[in-house]
């Protein structure tokens, strides 16, 4: 993986360019929604945001089993990294939710189920991250760790058909014409490319972590 | 499996029952949260049947914090967590008979507490009592299957009661929602749509997390500090 | 307030975000990397 590193900021400029260039695509390209209206392009950056957080979280799953079944550091790292970005990402799909349901609604936030799914994981996923900044052994936190991150995404479906069944009120449907599914699709594609660089940046940052801890420790030894 | 289970929740029963500690102040706890809630409200009036449920629940859910922090804060001195690990039984006897006695203690705070959110909210039972029970009883199959599994990532821990609620609560939410819904039903009497979807979503609650819970409570439990 | 306005505060808020996330990261990662140094240089004095 080190071998990457050095790729991040190349991708993660790459994509944030690329989505610069996509707000072009989203205010002139795009056409405007015959019943939404103007705000709901704000649906083009909100919509990556969130399903960009919700693959994180998905990868923290796929990591967590990876490593109660490896037991390599490895999968834990990575599992740290996406879940923190994860986070980060959810939480401004949410934020730029509010500012959308603000302007369709009137209101900063309803209950939809999605809106709360997102909510309800920001939650689930920063306790998730307070137990991995706890004092432990390495080990058993990574072990604790893994053992929630699979808890946590099988809760996910859960909530999400709660959230559905308590109300069922809906933002309508959107049709979309062909230049809205372009834009969309560009969107989602250049959000990949900063979320990859995203990801290394955060990975080297936990590798470099360890790498400061255990060279610390071998020198203590090597004093003794 | 079971005869260890049943020995572990036998014990722990006998243990907490008689220090009284640990039961008593989860009981207090949700005793007090459900008469500070009855101060939202002016004399002569009612809380809403919803209102009254959600409070049942988040009585039920903080007891369930402090119940399993207690059960699993039994062998945390003078290191007899090893004396379980090394138990001729799987890890998942000590699961489940943290399990049954958590189950044990917390419906027996919940029979204290439906009463007190009937005085103190002004609340009714209604004829849909059997739908209330029902999913009472799945509920808090879920909610000590997800406890007794994460109960064990705090031991050892400082604050471990705090950590508990912010990684418990929002796994719960599915199950909050489903027994508040069905709760406001029995209150009111007037049984809104959904009720078999709710039940449907508790089951498969259950089932998750008591499945997720056998496979991955080795895991976590183990002799380490 | 009109549509593009909100539209506006929409992107601010989104780019703002991820700029501070990344602004976080960079800062941890010089921290880090100074602490790194200064570990190699001591261990490297001690031989």
């Amino acid at each position: 993986m080190a071998g990457l590193y050095p790729l991040a900021p190349f991708l993660a400029l790459a994509g944030g360019f690329l989505l610069a260039a996509c707000q072009w695509l989203i205010l002139v390209y795009a056409p405007t929604e015959a019943t939404l209206g103007l705000p709901q392009k704000i649906f083009y950056l909100h919509l990556p945001l969130a399903w960009w957080g919700l693959f994180s979280f998905f990868l923290v799953f796929i990591a967590s089993g990876a490593y109660l079944a490896s037991r390599k550091r490895f999968w834990d790292v990575l599992a740290g990294a996406a879940a923190e970005i994860g986070l980060a990402l959810a939480a401004l799909a949410l934020i730029s939710g509010a500012i959308w349901a603000k302007t369709s609604w009137g209101l900063w936030w309803t209950w939809d189920a999605r809106l709360t799914t997102t909510l309800v994981m920001c939650f689930i996923y920063a306790g998730y991250l307070v137990v991995r900044g706890m004092d432990m052994q390495p080990d058993r936190r990574a072990r604790i760790a893994a053992v929630l991150g699979i808890v946590a995404f099988l809760d996910v479906p859960l909530v999400f058909f709660s959230a559905r069944l308590w109300s069922y009120i809906h933002p309508p449907s959107i049709s979309l014409e062909p230049e809205m599914k372009h834009t969309l699709v560009a969107c989602i594609a250049s959000f990949a490319l900063l979320w990859l660089g995203l990801l290394l940046f955060r990975w080297r940052l936990a590798q470099d972590a360890i790498n400061l801890e255990e060279t610390t420790k071998e020198r203590l030894m090597r004093r003794e | 499996m079971l005869k260890a289970a049943l020995l572990i929740a036998s014990k722990d029963l006998r243990l907490t029952m008689g220090r009284g500690s640990g039961l008593l102040q989860a009981l207090l706890l949700g005793l007090l949260l459900i008469f500070v809630f009855s101060l939202s409200l002016t004399p002569g009036q009612r809380m809403s049947a919803q209102g009254a449920a959600a409070i049942f629940w988040m009585a039920s859910a903080f007891c369930q914090v402090l119940i399993f922090s207690t059960l699993y804060g039994l062998e945390e001195i003078n290191g007899q967590r090893q004396g379980l690990v090394l138990a001729p039984s799987p890890a998942q006897g000590v699961w489940l008979g943290k399990a049954l006695a958590g189950l044990c203690l917390l419906v027996a705070s919940q029979t204290l507490f439906l009463p007190a959110t009937i005085v103190f909210l002004g609340q009714e039972i209604s004829d849909l009592w059997r739908l209330g029970l029902a999913i009472v009883i799945i509920g808090d199959i879920g909610i000590v299957a997800i406890g007794s599994l994460l109960g064990a990532l705090s031991q050892g821990q400082s604050a471990r009661e705090s950590l508990l609620s912010i990684v418990l609560f929002p796994l719960l939410a599915p199950l909050f929602l489903g027994g508040i819904r069905i709760g406001s039903a029995v209150f009111s009497g007037k049984l809104s749509e959904g009720a078999d979807g709710w039940f449907g979503i508790a089951l498969a609650f259950d089932a998750i997390f008591v499945a997720s819970a056998l496979a991955l409570f080795p895991s976590v439990y183990n002799a380490e500090e | 307030m009109n549509s593009y306005e909100w539209i506006l505060y929409a992107g601010i808020a989104v780019w703002s975000g991820l700029g501070l996330y990344l602004a976080l990261l960079a800062h941890k990662q010089a921290g880090l990397s100074r602490r790194i140094k200064q570990l190699a240089r001591l261990m490297e004095d001690e031989r």
